[in-house]
C-alpha cells in the first residue's frame, strides 16, 4: 500500500508574492551573519572531528593490517630500526597526506591501537612534504619539518 | 536551411562545457541552435570519470564505501546505504536493530540536504542569487550534525558493513531534534522565495514537460519521475532499512513539468524530516555493531554469490550489483546511477526549446557528476 | 550663487574668459571623479548589501570593513593581462569599453545635482534640451554593448548582444513615450519643459503621484537598462557565460563592470529626479543635493533588493511585456496626463 499525497499548487497573489519574497531578501539585513572568521576566531570542532594520523612506535607491531585495509596506498610500511621487542619485523607505517581520505579504517582494524587520529587539521604544506615517516608521525603537527 | 533572397539561415553549433556555470560541474552539451532555439542537445560525459567501479573490485569490501561516499558527493550517506544493502547480504551480516534506526536517520538527513543543494543551484540556474544562502545556511547545519556524528563533514565513512562507525548518544539525539526544530520554517521560507515569484513560475509552468510513459522508456526514476505522475518510490515498493515501519507521503503531482519537480522535491524534504522525527521517536536500544563484522575481522569477510539491491537516493532508484567469489574481495561491481539514466532523458526534453528554458530544464534533473560519471 | 561662479570667482586673477573656462573645466573633472568614486561606492554597497543580505559578511580585510576592497579589486584588473581573442574585429573591441564608459560619464555631467550650502547650485551644465541630451548620451552605452558582443568572436557574446538589442528596442520606446508625458507636464508650468532642471522645478507634486503609470514604465526600463536580474538576459551568467563580456578581462572587463553599477546609480538619480522631484525637499537652498543622494539611495536599495531575489526573464517573455504591455500602458499614460494638463491640474 502506498501512500500517494498529490502535491497541491501554492496559492499565491501576482506581484504581491514577488514583492513578499523581496521584503523576505530584505529582512534578512538585520540578521546575524553566519560567517566563522576562522584564523582569528577558531571554529569549536566537534569531539568525534579526525583528520592527522598519529602512530605510537611503541606499541606497533608491524602486521601490516592498516596498510592492507588502506584503500589508496597512503600507508605503507617502511623499516626503521628501533627497540621495540615486539616488532620483529622492525616495519612501521609510513603515511602520505596528499592521498589521505580520512576513512579512519586504519585506526578501527590496528589490534593494539598503536595507529590513532586526532582533531589535528592544519597540516598545509608544500606540494612534496606530504610524506610522513613513521618518527614525524609520532610528533606533534608543530615540530614536524614542513 | 531556410533561404531568404542573399540572407542564409544557419544553424550553429555551440559547446556548453565541460567548464560553463550551469552545467553543475563538468557536463558538456553539444547544442545545435537555430538562434536561440535549440534544435538537438548532446549530453557529453566521461569528464570526470574515476574509473570507481573497478577501483572497488580491487579492494576489500569495507573499503568499498569511500568510493561510494565519493559517487553522489552531496548525499554520501545514501549511497553507503545503498552499497551495503547490497554487500551485507552477500556477506551474510545482519546489522543490529539499532543500526537499521540509525542509518535510516542519516539517509534520510543526506536526502534533505541533497534536495537543498539542488534548490540552492536551481535558483542560480534561473537567476536567482539569495536563496543558494538560505539554503546553504540549513545544509552547513546538517553537515556539522554529520561532523558530531561521524568525525567528518561530507565523505562521512559513518557507515560500516554490519554497523556504523560510532553510537548515537544522547547529545546528538537532541541536536538533531534541535535541527529539526528550525529547519520547516526556513524550508517554508525558501520555498515561498521560489514558488510565489511569478517570474520564477513564469520559468517553471508548462516548461520541460515529460510524459510518463517516456519517462518509464528512458529509465528515469525518483523525483522526475514522480513528477510526471508516477507513483514509484523504492522505499515504499520494495522497503529496505526501516521504511516499512515509519509513516509517510510519496509526493506525485500530474503537472509533469519543471514547476512539478521543485513542487514534489521540497514536497520530498518535508516528508523527510517526518520520518526523521518518528525514527527518533522509535530509536531502539542495542549494540551498534554486528560482533559477527567486528573491527578486526573487517579484512576477513568473504562473499559468495551475486545479489542486487536498489534504494532509493535523491536523484531517483540507486542500484548496487555485487558478484562475490569467495575471495576478500569483489569479483564485480556495478552501480546503476539514477542521475545517469536522468541524463539521458535530457535530448528528448530539451527539443526546440530556448537555451533560457534548457537551462531550466536541465537544472531540474538534479544532477552530481561524481555519480553520473563514476 | 553657483559651484561655477565659485570657482570662477577664486581664478579671477586670470581674467573673465580664462577663469570661466577654467572654472568649467574643474567642474566637469570634479563630476568625473564624484561619478568614479560614486560608482566605487555603489560597488562597495552593493557588495556589502548583497552579503548581509546573504548572510554573510562581505569584505572586510582591505582597510576599515572592507572600505578599500573596490580599490584593491581595481588596481588587481588594471595590472591584469588584457587577453585579446584571435579573430576579433579590433578596433570595435577596443573601442566598446570606452564607449560605455564615456556614455556613462557625460550622463553624470547634466543631472542637476541641486544646491548644497556654501557651493551653491552643483549642476555643471545647463542646457534649454538638457532632458534630450542626457538619454541621448545613455544612447551610447547600446552601442558600445553592441559593438563588444560582435568584435569578440564568440557565440556566446553573438547571442547575447541579439538579446541586448532585442531587449533594448522594446523598452526603450515605452521609455520615451514615458518622458513624453514628463514633458508635457512640465510644460505646464514652467517654460522650459525640456530642461532637465525644468522639470524638477515643476514637481511641487512629484511626478510619481501624478502619473503613476509613467513612473513604473521608468522604473522597469531604468531596471533594463541597467540589466540587472530580472532583466539580465543580455548578460545571463548561467546560460551564456557573460554574454557580451565573455571575453574581455583585465581594465577592459572593468569598465563594462563600473558600467553596470554606473547605470544602476545612474537610472536611480534619474528615477528621483525627473518622479521624484530631485533635489526639492525641506530646506532645499542648503541642502537640495542631500535630498538627491537620499532619494536616489534608497531606490539603489530598492535595485538591489530585486537584483537579489528575482530570477532572469525569459528574453521572449520581456519582449511580448515590453510591446503588449509596457507599450500599451505608456499611450494611456501619455493620454490621461494628457487630459490633465487640459483640465489644469498639473
Amino acid at each position: 500500500m502506498i501512500e500517494i499525497k498529490e502535491v497541491e499548487e501554492p496559492r499565491r497573489v501576482p506581484i504581491l508574492g514577488s514583492v513578499e519574497g523581496m521584503f523576505t531578501v530584505f529582512k534578512h539585513l538585520f540578521g546575524k551573519p553566519v560567517t566563522v572568521q576562522y584564523p582569528e576566531k577558531p571554529s569549536v570542532l566537534p569531539d568525534r572531528f579526525r583528520f592527522r594520523i598519529y602512530l605510537s612506535t611503541d606499541d606497533c607491531v608491524g602486521c601490516t593490517l592498516c596498510e592492507q585495509v588502506c584503500p589508496n596506498l597512503t600507508i605503507t610500511m617502511v623499516p626503521l630500526e628501533k627497540e621495540n621487542q615486539r616488532n620483529k619485523r622492525k616495519i612501521y607505517p609510513s603515511v602520505n597526506f596528499g592521498t589521505c581520505t580520512v576513512c579512519r579504517n586504519c585506526e578501527e582494524i590496528c589490534p593494539t591501537d598503536a595507529i590513532y587520529l586526532k582533531e589535528v587539521f592544519e597540516t598545509a604544506r608544500t606540494r612534496n612534504n606530504f610524506f610522513y615517516s613513521p618518527e614525524d608521525l609520532e610528533k606533534h603537527e608543530a615540530e614536524v619539518k614542513r | 536551411m531556410v533561404e531568404q533572397g542573399n540572407l542564409k539561415n544557419r544553424l550553429i553549433e555551440l559547446n556548453m562545457g565541460p567548464q560553463h556555470p550551469s552545467t553543475h560541474g563538468v557536463l558538456r552539451l553539444k547544442l545545435t541552435l537555430d538562434g536561440e532555439t535549440v534544435k538537438k542537445v548532446e549530453p557529453i560525459i566521461g569528464y570526470l570519470h574515476r574509473n570507481a567501479e573497478k577501483i572497488c573490485e580491487l579492494d576489500f569490501y569495507c573499503d568499498a564505501l569511500i568510493y561510494f561516499d565519493r559517487m553522489d558527493y552531496v548525499a554520501a550517506m545514501n549511497m553507503e546505504a545503498g552499497y551495503l544493502e547490497a554487500a551485507e547480504k552477500l556477506l551474510g551480516i545482519e546489522p543490529p536493530e539499532r543500526v537499521v534506526w540509525i542509518r535510516t536517520i542519516m539517509a534520510e538527513l543526506s536526502r534533505i540536504a541533497s534536495h537543498l543543494v539542488w534548490a540552492g543551484a536551481y535558483g542560480l540556474d534561473l537567476g536567482m542569487l539569495t536563496p543558494f544562502f538560505y539554503v546553504f545556511e540549513q545544509r552547513e547545519k546538517i553537515l556539522d550534525l554529520f561532523t558530531e556524528i561521524s568525525g567528518s563533514r561530507q565523505e562521512t565513512n559513518y557507515m560500516s558493513i554490519g554497523g556504523v562507525y560510532q553510537d548515537f548518544n544522547d547529545k546528538i539525539v537532541y541536536l538533531i531534534r534541535e535541527f529539526l526544530d528550525q529547519f520547516p520554517k526556513k524550508l517554508e521560507e525558501v520555498f515561498n522565495l521560489f514558488v510565489k515569484n511569478d517570474i520564477f513560475i513564469s520559468r517553471t509552468k508548462g516548461i520541460g514537460i515529460l510524459e510518463p510513459d517516456v519517462a518509464l522508456q528512458y529509465g528515469v526514476t525518483g523525483p522526475m519521475l514522480r513528477a510526471s505522475g508516477v507513483p514509484y518510490d523504492v522505499r515504499k515498493a520494495q522497503p529496505y532499512l526501516a521504511y516499512d515501519r515509519v509513516n509517510f507521503e510519496v509526493p506525485i503531482s500530474k503537472r509533469k513539468d519543471n514547476y512539478a519537480r521543485v513542487l514534489v522535491r521540497f514536497e520530498e524534504m518535508r516528508q523527510s524530516a517526518k520520518i526523521i522525527k518518528q525514527a527518533l521517536d522509535k530509536l531502539p536500544d542495542g549494540p551498534y555493531f554486528n560482533p559477527k563484522a567486528k573491527k578486526s575481522l573487517m579484512v576477513r569477510l568473504r562473499g559468495e554469490g551475486d545479489f542486487y539491491a536498489r534504494t532509493e537516493s535523491p536523484k531517483g532508484e540507486f542500484g548496487v550489483y555485487l558478484v562475490g567469489d569467495g575471495t576478500v574481495k569483489p569479483y564485480r561491481v556495478h552501480v546503476r546511477s539514477p542521475a545517469f539514466k536522468n541524463l539521458s532523458v535530457l535530448p528528448a526534453l530539451a527539443k526546440d526549446v530556448l537555451i533560457a528554458d534548457l537551462v531550466a530544464i536541465s537544472g531540474t534533473l538534479d544532477l552530481v557528476f561524481g555519480e553520473v560519471d563514476r | 550663487m553657483n559651484l561655477l561662479l565659485r570657482i570662477a570667482t577664486i581664478l579671477s586673477f586670470l581674467g573673465h574668459y580664462p577663469s570661466y573656462i577654467l572654472g568649467y573645466l574643474i567642474e566637469t573633472i570634479i563630476v568625473i571623479i564624484f561619478a568614479t568614486v560614486v560608482i566605487a561606492g555603489m560597488v562597495y554597497i552593493f557588495r556589502k548589501y548583497m552579503a548581509r543580505v546573504q548572510m554573510r559578511i562581505g569584505p572586510n580585510r582591505v582597510g576599515k570593513f572592507g572600505i578599500m576592497q573596490v580599490m584593491a579589486d581595481g588596481l588587481k584588473l588594471i595590472q591584469k593581462e588584457s587577453i585579446m581573442p584571435k579573430g576579433r574585429d579590433d578596433l570595435a573591441y577596443k573601442l566598446a569599453p570606452i564607449l560605455i564608459f564615456f556614455g556613462l560619464i557625460m550622463g553624470f555631467i547634466f543631472i542637476p545635482y541641486g544646491p548644497l550650502a556654501w557651493f551653491g547650485d552643483l549642476t555643471v551644465s545647463h542646457s534649454d534640451v538638457s532632458l534630450i541630451i542626457i538619454f541621448a548620451l545613455i544612447a551610447i552605452m547600446p552601442i558600445g554593448e553592441i559593438l563588444s558582443g560582435i568584435s569578440s568572436n564568440n557565440k556566446y557574446a553573438v547571442i547575447g548582444t541579439l538579446r541586448g538589442i532585442a531587449k533594448d528596442i522594446s523598452f526603450e520606446v515605452p521609455m520615451m513615450l514615458s518622458i513624453l508625458a514628463i514633458v508635457m507636464a512640465a510644460s505646464a508650468k514652467v517654460s522650459n519643459p525640456l530642461d532637465i532642471n525644468g522639470v524638477v522645478v515643476a514637481q511641487s507634486i512629484p511626478f510619481a503621484i501624478l502619473e503613476p503609470l509613467g513612473f513604473f514604465v521608468f522604473i522597469i526600463s531604468m531596471a533594463a537598462r541597467a540589466s540587472y536580474s530580472p532583466f539580465d538576459m543580455g548578460e545571463s551568467d548561467s546560460e551564456l557565460v557573460t554574454g557580451n563580456t565573455t571575453e574581455y578581462s583585465g581594465l577592459r572587463f572593468g569598465f563594462f563592470y563600473l558600467g553596470l553599477f554606473g547605470t544602476i546609480f545612474l537610472g536611480s538619480m534619474m528615477i528621483s529626479t525627473i518622479y521624484l522631484g530631485g533635489y526639492l525637499g525641506p530646506f532645499t537652498n542648503y541642502m537640495g543635493f542631500i535630498w538627491l543622494l537620499i532619494k536616489t539611495l534608497i531606490l539603489v536599495i530598492i535595485s538591489l533588493t530585486i537584483w537579489l531575489s528575482m530570477p532572469r526573464v525569459r528574453i521572449d517573455k520581456f519582449i511580448n511585456f515590453g510591446w503588449k504591455y509596457l507599450l500599451p500602458i505608456a499611450f494611456v499614460n501619455l493620454v490621461i496626463v494628457g487630459f490633465l494638463v487640459l483640465g489644469g491640474i498639473a
